[in-house]
């Protein structure tokens, strides 16, 4: 199952040396290259078109139908739009963290799937750090909300921004220690090995992903996995119907799109996160080569998830987002941790 | 194998090359068309007042980030632990490798009690804002 990380793949495909480091550089740039493009393709099919889609579907609309077939060229429209649409900078913003936010909104997103391994070889780095290090990435985007939130000078921004991270906070807790309760049974926090140790048979023909392992920690880790990415019920920061769209409400054009797309990267990057540590990575029927479809397959279905709750769920309070993460949530996911480590030590 | 840590520097260039170009596009594209009003603080339409720099928010946004600190610094503590401890379970057995852990969290959960009884988790409502709707505390 161990597979060598893509630059050095590429870097072997091509006939150069591995082993220099400036090959090494090129190499790893093509292969984040790649990466990159994924996701945004990814992110650029979820945005425009497939959660139109998806709500409509739930409301039991139709949604975009006109340019293109079924509508797929609404992407290629709003990119255009969005992107020519003049950016009108407020009075009174606070101007190096204005135009800074969206950047460290976007690109903290990104940065997270180096260490994901999405199967086919396509795997662009294995430190042995690498579920901290998506930890640590992940949670890159609050600052990015806060500087957003308070540079805007609008009132709603700046209530938008502190739920943002009173959110982020209360339930970045009960997700790591989630995240925990899988170390334990890896023994690692190494991404490749933690999908290694998910690949025997638990009964039958069912493998033992974590989440059918430990089926409480799995759902645990989906809720406080909603309120990271911020969809219903945990939509407070953003609440169309109270403070108008958040931290984003004085922010147009190609900032807009910075802030939205770092929004739906990370619901890909939680939904990476949850298929490696939980649904097996790329394991799936079939040759280790489909890997990549069976990935797409999770991280999609994460996103299609996220986007039920979305349409099904109603939005919370900020006083019981509190009493939820802070008294329901922290408590249960300390209890999963104890009693794996129990289970696990009584199995071992 | 090579240091996964030039891999992982590369995707930062990347994943801030991405923005920076789009950012770069738009500002080839979009038209400025400065007008009298446009800049205005959004504010439903209403005409903007006073700074929202000076606004007072609830004290509560502050305690839960304390309280954040306190357990994100746990977390560290804990995750050397869940890496090493399916071996020290065989190496030394259970009761050794686990009930510092529970003694740990315990000592955390007892805080957590504390900072719940003292309200830092329950949010707290001004007067002003509750009056003549304390029907649904």
């Amino acid at each position: 199952m161990q597979s060598a990380p893509l630059p050095e793949t590429l870097a072997n495909l091509v006939g150069l040396d591995p082993n220099s480091t400036p090959v090494m550089i090129v190499m790893s740039l093509v292969g984040a290259a790649l990466i990159g493009t994924l996701m945004m393709t990814n992110t650029a099919l979820a945005g425009p078109w497939a959660k139109r889609k998806i709500t409509a579907a739930f409301t039991d609309r139709i949604a975009v139908d006109r340019i293109g077939p079924y509508g797929l060229f609404i992407i290629v429209a709003d990119a255009v739009r969005l992107l020519s649409k003049e950016l009108i900078v407020p009075d009174g913003v606070d101007r190096p963290a204005w135009d800074l936010a969206p950047l460290v909104i976007a690109s903290s997103a990104l940065l997270g799937f180096a260490v994901i391994p999405m199967g086919s070889g396509i795997h662009l780095a294995d430190p042995e750090v690498g579920l901290a290090y998506v930890f640590a990435t992940a949670s890159i985007a609050s600052v990015g909300l806060v500087m957003a939130g308070y540079a805007s000078n609008n009132k709603y921004s700046f209530l938008g921004g502190l739920r943002a991270v009173a959110q982020n906070v209360a339930y970045e807790i009960p997700l790591i220690l989630t995240g925990a309760s899988v170390v334990i049974f890896a023994g690692s926090l190494q991404m490749s090995e933690i999908v290694a140790a998910q690949q025997q048979a638990l009964i039958g023909p069912i493998p033992s992903w974590y989440a059918f392992v430990n089926p409480f920690a799995f759902v645990l880790f989906m809720i406080a996995n909603l309120a990271e990415v911020g969809r219903n019920p945990f939509d407070i920061p953003e609440a169309p119907t109270e403070i108008v769209a958040g931290y984003q409400t004085e922010y147009s054009s190609v900032y807009f799109v910075l802030i939205y797309l770092g929004e739906f990267i990370h619901i890909f990057l939680g939904g990476a996160i949850i298929a490696t540590i939980f649904l097996g990575g790329p394991a799936g029927p079939g040759p280790a080569s489909l890997g990549i479809v069976w990935f797409l397959v999770k991280i999609w279905g994460v996103f299609l998830f996220t986007q039920w709750a979305r349409s099904a769920v109603p939005r919370v309070r900020i006083d019981q987002l509190i009493e939820i993460g802070w008294k329901g949530m922290l408590v249960l996911s300390l209890a999963n941790l104890l009693l794996t480590a129990v289970i696990v030590g009584v199995i071992a | 194998m090579s240091n996964p840590w030039i891999a992982i520097g590369a995707l930062a260039v990347v994943a801030l090359a991405i923005p920076i170009t789009m950012m770069a596009v738009s500002s080839l594209l979009r038209p400025r068309v400065p007008e009298q009003g446009k800049t205005a603080t959004y504010e439903s339409g209403e005409v903007p007042t006073g700074s929202s720099r000076q606004i007072k928010f609830n004290i509560q946004y502050y305690m839960v980030a304390l309280l954040f600190v306190v357990f994100d610094i746990e977390t560290v503590l804990i995750f050397p632990w869940t890496v090493i401890y399916r071996d020290a379970v065989s190496a030394v057995g259970m009761t050794k490798a686990l009930l510092p852990m529970v003694v740990f969290i315990g000592v955390l959960v007892v805080g957590l009690g504390w900072a719940w009884r003292n309200g830092a988790v329950r949010w707290v409502r001004s007067p002003r804002a509750t009056k003549g709707a304390d029907t649904y505390e």
